[in-house]
């Protein structure tokens, strides 16, 4: 027995079986307590092996002891291949085991798990050659030793009759598949040499096709210095598919397609090859049995080469493909914003056109409106006099007068004074006429009823022309009014201006969009609120976007609320309110996205157009704008800096000039 | 029973200058002024009290809280008021709105804003002759207001009776 130092952990092989199979085993494995797994005696002493009838045993058994298992051999029964292995993976110094099965069985159903979880090393079938088993278990349980107990001096003792380490193939092809690349060129040119005798080298300078692509093929090249490309002409040009992955022998997969080239083989480098036509090569075969293994395994490993390359290309086009398509969403993520942009572009442009526009109308609309409102006084003045040398001066005077100055009263309460009339006189087509002379007092009506014919009408063109001239002074006031919110409105952009009274900006707005507030009642809430420095024209379109916006949430009848208050002396807020359904969560989410609608066929700037805009011009101010929504409808909220935007470079961005 | 003319208008210089224009009618047809929708009701509540027919609405497109394009529609469904004759005065009606009148409220006619006094007229004195004419009624006591020629038939076949 070899002396093993006491620190060192016993090394245990353990059988999972019972009745004869376990004894058949016990015999091959153990082969006498002295010489256990021994063939050769090789691995006597290092480990010891023991025999359990279920897994469970064996777990119970490593669980007392420190001892490594670096194999565990099994029958699968009972419950199963896949039952037992996971019964042993209970303790770890198992589950770390190689495993051998050991089957009389044809067909395995158990043992899906132990395949997928890689804990199935062998499978070896009753009966076995003798001996067979134990050269198995011998190459397993070095390869264990090897890997786990690298540094234990039993692992190096792991070697064969012929010094070989255990661990490594006995068969000529899987030994030349671990041989370095050269090495093996060199058994392979070695044994064609023995069969055919010394072959030339031929020395070819770099650029030289060794193979034509689809070409016929007659024989191979060993390449034995140098390098060599392969490369294939293609749809879209010439490609280089290998050059480190070429392999030692060119032309040799030819031969599995018709003798056909797939490529065009080129030299890269100074090379140094050996010619075989097919004839030699089918001499050297037939007559040596190392030239096929070799030439196996020559192939083999270029194929694996150029597999593990095709390999690799293919996760590399699956990444560049991961991104190309994250490109592709940049792209269209940028070209969406180009479009918001140019949206945003289009619409201020509108809007400077629209502002040019209106400037221009107010101007002009100013004289026309001071000659109606100066017309409609100097009627009043010369009708005064006119009416003073007519024999019922002074009736028509006081008709004209009443008629002017009357107060304003609603079409009820006008329909009751005539009731009152009618009451009086009798007729109702009288009582509007006397209503339309401004006549109210029913004694006056009853006199008048019963005067002369003619007075009746005298007074209610006197009347008339009272209530003409007051509409001709409303009407040009109205415009007067109109003209200087659209002024102050389309005021073109320039500096920020000082001392602005953000309500008068408001009500201007108001007044200019009237129309489109069609069936909304406005409630006005206007709190004191300090003046502040702004671009007034900017915040128009902040206040017309938000208006116009509360409007079509009401679709027609509703409340918009606009308060305005001072949150702290250095901040206005302005709240405007509407009572309609509300936005719904996704649509506030996007609701400040610039896009645009078309609707019965002309584009129409949308919702988000006009917020985007708004919050931008409010931005630009150092202010913030705001949108809530619940059911009881959404409150846009608008707060700006009393000092204003911080410098001039806030106002509106100009347009990208050509060749910029 | 007389024929009566509505009109539906908010402003005020907008509502007397149209009952001034239409004031050649007066004492043929009984003439009313509402400043809004629920006032333009009450005047038909009036109306039917006083057993008269109302026979034309002039209203205006924009009214507050409601759009006249509504009222007209509403109208459809009161038996008082199924067959009244609809004309929409109106400044800015949108196509839509233009549409829909037409479509829902089987409007009449449309009288943009500003108007010709004379066209105005001549078209209330249409539809009048219309509603007579439509509903058989007596031209008779209305002749004053109507086209002449055109009731003409409709005198001979009633006076067959």
């Amino acid at each position: 027995m070899t002396d093993v130092a006491p620190s060192l952990p016993t090394l245990r092989v353990i059988i999972v079986a019972d009745g004869a199979l376990a004894a058949a085993l016990t015999d091959e494995l153990g082969a006498g307590a002295d010489d256990p797994i021994g063939g050769s005696a090789h691995l006597t002493g290092i480990v010891e092996v023991v025999q359990v009838e279920r897994a469970e045993e064996a777990v119970e058994l490593v669980s007392a002891t420190t001892a490594e298992v670096p194999l565990v051999v099994l029958s699968g029964r009972p419950g199963g291949v896949d039952h037992t292995i996971d019964t042993l993976d209970r303790a770890p110094s198992l589950r770390r085991a190689s495993t051998l099965l050991v089957t009389d069985r044809a067909v395995h159903d158990d043992a899906a798990r132990a395949i997928d979880g890689d804990r199935l090393d062998g499978v070896i079938a009753i009966p076995w050659t003798a001996g067979a088993l134990r050269l198995h278990a011998r190459s397993q349980i070095a390869r264990w030793l090897r890997a786990h107990l690298p540094d234990d001096p039993r692992t190096g003792s792991l070697i064969d009759d012929t010094e070989r380490p255990l661990e490594l193939p006995d068969s000529e092809m899987l030994r030349d598949l671990e041989r370095e690349p050269a090495a093996v060129t060199e058994r392979l040119l070695a044994a064609i040499e023995r069969v055919l005798g010394p072959r030339p080298r031929l020395h070819l300078p770099p650029g030289i096709r060794l193979t034509h692509q689809g070409e016929g093929v007659n024989g191979v090249l060993v390449v034995l210095r140098g390098s060599v490309a392969l490369d294939r002409s293609t749809r879209v040009g010439d490609l280089r598919l290998h050059h480190g992955s070429t392999g030692p022998v060119v032309g040799l997969l030819s031969l599995a397609q018709q003798r056909r080239a797939f490529f065009t083989a080129r030299t890269t480098t100074d090379v140094e090859v050996v010619h075989l036509s097919l004839e030699q090569l089918d001499r050297a075969l037939r007559s040596e049995p190392e030239v096929g293994a070799a030439m196996a395994a020559v192939s083999i490993r270029a194929l694996a080469q150029r597999l593990r390359r095709s390999e690799q290309l293919q996760v590399e086009k699956i990444e560049l493909n991961r991104e190309l398509d994250a490109e592709r969403e940049r792209l269209a993520d940028a070209l969406h914003q180009l479009e918001q942009a140019r949206l945003e572009l289009v619409e201020q442009a509108r809007f400077a056109t629209l502002g040019e526009l209106a400037a221009g109308i107010a101007h002009e609309l100013n004289n026309p409106v001071a000659a109606l409102d100066r017309a409609a006084s100097y009627i009043t003045e010369d009708l005064e006099r006119l009416v003073t040398s007519h024999p019922q001066g002074p009736a028509l005077a006081q008709a004209l007068t009443t008629a002017r100055d009357r107060p304003p009263s609603s079409t009820a309460e006008e329909r009751e004074q005539r009731r009152v009339l009618e009451a009086a006189v009798g007729d109702r087509e009288l009582a509007r006429r006397l209503l339309a002379a401004a006549v109210t007092d029913p004694d006056d009506a009853r006199r008048l009823a019963t005067g002369p014919a003619g007075e009746i009408a005298l007074l209610e063109a006197a009347a008339g022309i009272g209530t003409a001239i007051r509409n001709l002074e409303v009407g040009a006031a109205r415009i007067s009014g109109l003209v200087a919110s659209l002024r102050s409105y389309a005021r073109p952009d320039g500096d920020p201006v000082e001392d602005v009274d953000v309500h008068q900006g408001i009500e201007d707005t108001l007044r200019l969009t009237a129309h489109r507030l069609a069936g909304a009642r406005i409630a006005r809430d206007y709190d004191e609120v300090p003046r502040i420095r702004c671009h007034p024209g900017q915040l128009g379109q902040v206040w017309t976007n938000l208006l116009v916006n509360a409007a079509e949430a009401l679709d027609g009848e509703g409340h918009i609320r606009v308060l305005t208050d001072a949150p702290d002396p250095e901040h206005v807020r302005v709240r405007i309110s509407d009572d309609g359904p509300g936005m719904p969560p996704d649509v506030l989410k996007r609701a400040f996205e610039p896009r645009f609608t078309t609707k019965q066929g002309t584009v129409r700037y949308g919702l988000g157009l006009g917020l985007a805009i708004a919050r931008r011009v409010v931005e630009q101010h150092d202010g913030r704008l705001s949108l809530e929504a619940d059911a009881s409808g959404t409150t846009a909220t608008v707060i700006l800096p009393v000092a204003g935007p911080a410098d001039d470079t806030t106002s509106r961005p100009q347009p990208p000039s050509p060749g910029g | 029973m007389q024929l009566a003319v509505l009109i539906l208008e908010d402003e005020r210089p907008v509502r007397e200058a149209l009952a001034r224009d239409l004031g050649h009618f007066g004492g043929h047809v009984r003439i009313e002024v509402a400043e809004d929708v629920p006032d333009a009701w009450a005047v038909i509540d009036e109306l039917d009290r006083d057993g008269d027919r109302l026979a034309l609405v002039l209203a205006d497109h924009r009214l507050p809280g409601t759009s006249g394009v509504d009222f007209l529609v509403l109208l459809l469904d009161d038996p008082r008021t199924v067959h009244t004759r609809k004309v929409l005065v109106t400044g800015q009606a949108d196509q839509q709105d233009t549409i829909r009148a037409v479509n829902d409220a089987g409007l009449d006619r449309y009288i943009p804003k500003p108007w010709n006094p004379d066209e105005l007229r001549s078209v209330v004195r249409d539809q009048l002759t219309d509603h007579v004419i439509e509903h058989r009624l007596d031209p008779l006591p209305h002749l004053q207001a109507l086209d002449a020629a055109r009731v003409m038939p409709l005198l001979r076949t009633r006076g067959d009776r």
